[in-house]
């Protein structure tokens, strides 16, 4: 019960230290957000920079989920139901930004109406 | 958990007693952050459709952003969460002091965040003059990162809890602990409050806006002098906590599930990071 009990020493049936792992990819992750913010600036081609940081960002994402939040260590039914949402989420997305990226979905901003309107 | 405890090993990725093999209290909290994706997701949405088609009047993101401010929080918050990892690992090894370290330095890191995010409002509304109501890239924008603010607020009341509870002592709660302890978690309160409200706006308005020291001092006295004093109340709560604790390796559940919310947090910041703030320098 009491802390000195507890103490890492005292039990020998504890799981291993994740301390260098959870470093390492603490260390990757902020070396990764240095390329991003790098990137940004470069003059390279658009659709290369938006790839890359479409890539990255979603290579910190699933780090992040994996190891820092155990789904790696964890029943896979932890991982389904959580993509359930990752998935719905991102359909909508995608679908949203088809729907008003179209020419047709253009709102009329560009029209006196629409002046009126916003 | 308490059937593992009795056996002496605790394995704190299954749990035999539930029908999936899963601790409830882990499965509740992943199916809550499924269903938070979808809030995330339509918020971001809305802000990238009115970003393709920004109507007349909109304010310009790359004259209004301060990407170095931004880079610094986002820095702050993988920190942040490479400490709640390094918690929920501690207190799976039974480590009591090393966990309250840990939460204590996430709390702090999440304070650093969101100290950050009240300077950048606050010059968005004065100096930029952007404000909810007078574009839509500022309604979208206010309630997008409004609402992940609130979040990693939640978050941080939520690891204060957490740490609180973990002086919690074997004999229960009498009369005078209870008091005790609503008066730690007053302490808590205004130590993050004070710290995240005033001294980290403060300090980065110090560093950005070349403030002199000495004035940063005077504005700040009576904030600095609570902050002080909260430290110290945390400090003397921390030290005069009982000898025998009813918190230790089978908490292990409850610090794993507020760490599972502080990552969320985390990784719907990395999709607004890059959604929100880099896309619009290319």
């Amino acid at each position: 019960m009491s802390s000195p009990s507890h103490s890492p020493a005292a039990a020998g049936h504890h799981e291993p230290s994740k301390f260098h792992t959870f470093v390492g990819l603490a260390m990757i992750l902020s070396v990764i957000t240095g390329v991003e913010i790098v990137l940004v600036y470069l003059p390279l081609a658009k659709w290369f920079v938006v790839s890359s940081l479409v890539i990255l960002s979603a290579v910190k994402f699933l780090c992040v989920i994996f190891i820092f939040m155990h789904l790696k260590w964890d029943k896979l039914f932890c991982t389904v139901l959580f993509f359930i949402g990752l998935v719905l989420a991102g359909g909508t997305m995608w679908a949203l930004l088809k729907l008003f990226g179209a020419e047709a979905g253009k709102p009329l901003s560009a029209t006196p109406l629409g002046l009126l309107l916003f | 958990m308490s059937s593992h405890a009795a056996a002496g090993a605790i394995d704190h990725h299954h749990d035999p007693t539930t029908s999936t093999g899963i601790p409830h209290k882990k499965l509740l909290w992943w199916a809550f952050l499924a269903s938070d994706c979808m809030f995330f997701g339509t918020l971001i949405s809305t802000h990238l459709v009115y970003r393709i088609n920004p109507p007349p009047g909109n304010h310009s993101p790359t004259q209004v952003f301060n990407i170095e401010l931004t880079s610094f929080s986002t820095f702050i918050l993988l920190m942040s969460s490479l400490l709640m990892a390094l918690a929920v690992n501690a207190i799976q090894r039974g480590n009591i002091r090393s966990t309250r370290t840990m939460l204590l330095g996430t709390v702090v890191f999440g304070a650093i965040f969101l100290g950050c995010q009240v300077y950048e409002f606050e010059h968005f509304v004065h100096a930029q003059k952007m404000t909810i109501s007078n574009s839509l890239f500022g309604s979208t924008f206010y309630t997008l990162t409004g609402t992940h603010g609130t979040h990693v607020a939640v978050g941080v009341l939520l690891l204060g809890l957490i740490y609180i509870r973990s002086f919690k002592p074997a004999s229960g709660f009498t009369g005078g602990e209870m008091l005790k302890t609503f008066a730690h978690l007053l302490v808590f309160c205004v130590f993050a409050g004070v710290f995240f409200i005033e001294i980290v706006p403060g300090g980065i308005q110090l560093v950005l806006e070349s403030v002199p020291l000495a004035t940063f001092f005077a504005q700040n006295a009576k904030w600095l002098g609570l902050f002080a004093a909260s430290c110290v109340g945390l400090w003397w709560f921390a030290r005069s906590s009982a000898r025998e604790l009813d918190f230790g390796e089978r908490n292990a559940i409850d610090v794993e599930a507020i760490g599972l919310y502080w990552h969320f947090v985390d990784i719907v910041w990395i999709i607004i990071f890059t959604a929100v703030y880099l896309l619009e320098y290319i």
